[in-house]
């Protein structure tokens, strides 16, 4: 077993192709953010290009491409802000309501997610959605606290495990055994 | 007051809210994973307000960039973190409260 998930094992190189994409795209961002801390001070390009250069080719060693379409981002950055707004509305009403209207519990939500970095996006996702905390990235399931058992959040972790599979363009395994404890 | 620095005024004001409500909760919640809950959901969208009402005013998109690469560092620094402390706390045999 690895830890949350993800695979350590050497695994075949991706096609050229998609690491000259993924790499031009890495590149772009690094120079972004480049652009962004240096406060846009065009004469640190001498340090700029070869810093940007060795740190796409860090991110090409360590983690392989991801299928990550800008198209997907957009759709779901709304998603993620008007969620994540709705989880810290519900947490703050109940902090400061008189009678503390709490009702925790437990809950292990299987997997459909590939293992790897969609499911540790997902676990980290859900913390900041209404009710839900992931408290531990197993191999056959994502135990999840939640705030309020009384409300069904099955439906709603299918959903957002949904958005998360079509921001990384992979699809669900089979499991055969797809039931809830 | 132009309309940008009323815009300002209320995004923080809305943030310290949030700030205010989350610190209730870590006071007020009965164990560690509900705490958990107060600290990152609430602190994620007071801080994301807080960069918003700083935003409005800043002078040029790079100033706006740094603020909104503190909230993502933030984000995933107060997500993660709260994982780590739940699993550790579930190791450690901590049962949820429980009504």
């Amino acid at each position: 077993m690895t830890a949350y998930g993800i695979d350590r094992t050497p695994r075949p190189a991706a096609p050229f192709a998609s690491r000259l994409w993924s790499g031009g795209l890495r590149a772009a961002q690094f120079s972004l953010l480049w652009w962004v801390l240096a406060d846009g001070a065009v004469d640190s390009w001498p340090v700029a290009v070869p810093v940007v250069g060795l740190a796409t080719l860090a991110s090409l060693r360590l983690l392989p491409p991801v299928a990550c379409s800008l198209w997907g981002i957009a759709r779901f950055v709304p998603f993620f802000l008007w969620r994540s707004l709705a989880g810290g509305a519900d947490v703050a009403r109940r902090a400061l309501h008189p009678r503390l209207p709490l009702s925790p519990r437990m809950y292990l939500y299987p997997w459909r997610l590939p293992p790897g970095l969609p499911r540790v996006f997902m676990a980290n996702l859900i913390s900041l959605l209404p009710g839900t905390l992931s408290t531990k990235v197993g191999t056959d399931g994502l135990l999840v606290h939640m705030l309020d058992g009384r409300k069904d959040f099955q439906g709603e972790l299918e959903a957002v495990e949904q958005k998360v599979a079509a921001l990384f363009g992979v699809s669900f395994f089979d499991n055969p055994q797809e039931t809830v404890k | 007051m132009t309309p940008a620095d009323g815009l300002t005024a209320l995004l923080l004001l809305a943030g310290g809210v949030f700030f205010f409500a989350g610190t209730v909760g870590l006071l007020r919640f009965p164990d560690v994973y509900t705490r958990l809950h107060a600290l990152t959901k609430a602190d994620n969208v007071g801080l994301g307000l807080m960069v918003a009402g700083l935003a409005v005013q800043a002078e040029s998109w790079t100033v706006a960039g740094k603020l909104v690469l503190i909230w993502l560092l933030v984000l995933l620094a107060g997500a993660s973190v709260a994982h780590l402390v739940a699993a550790a706390a579930r190791r450690r045999g901590m049962a949820p409260w429980r009504r």
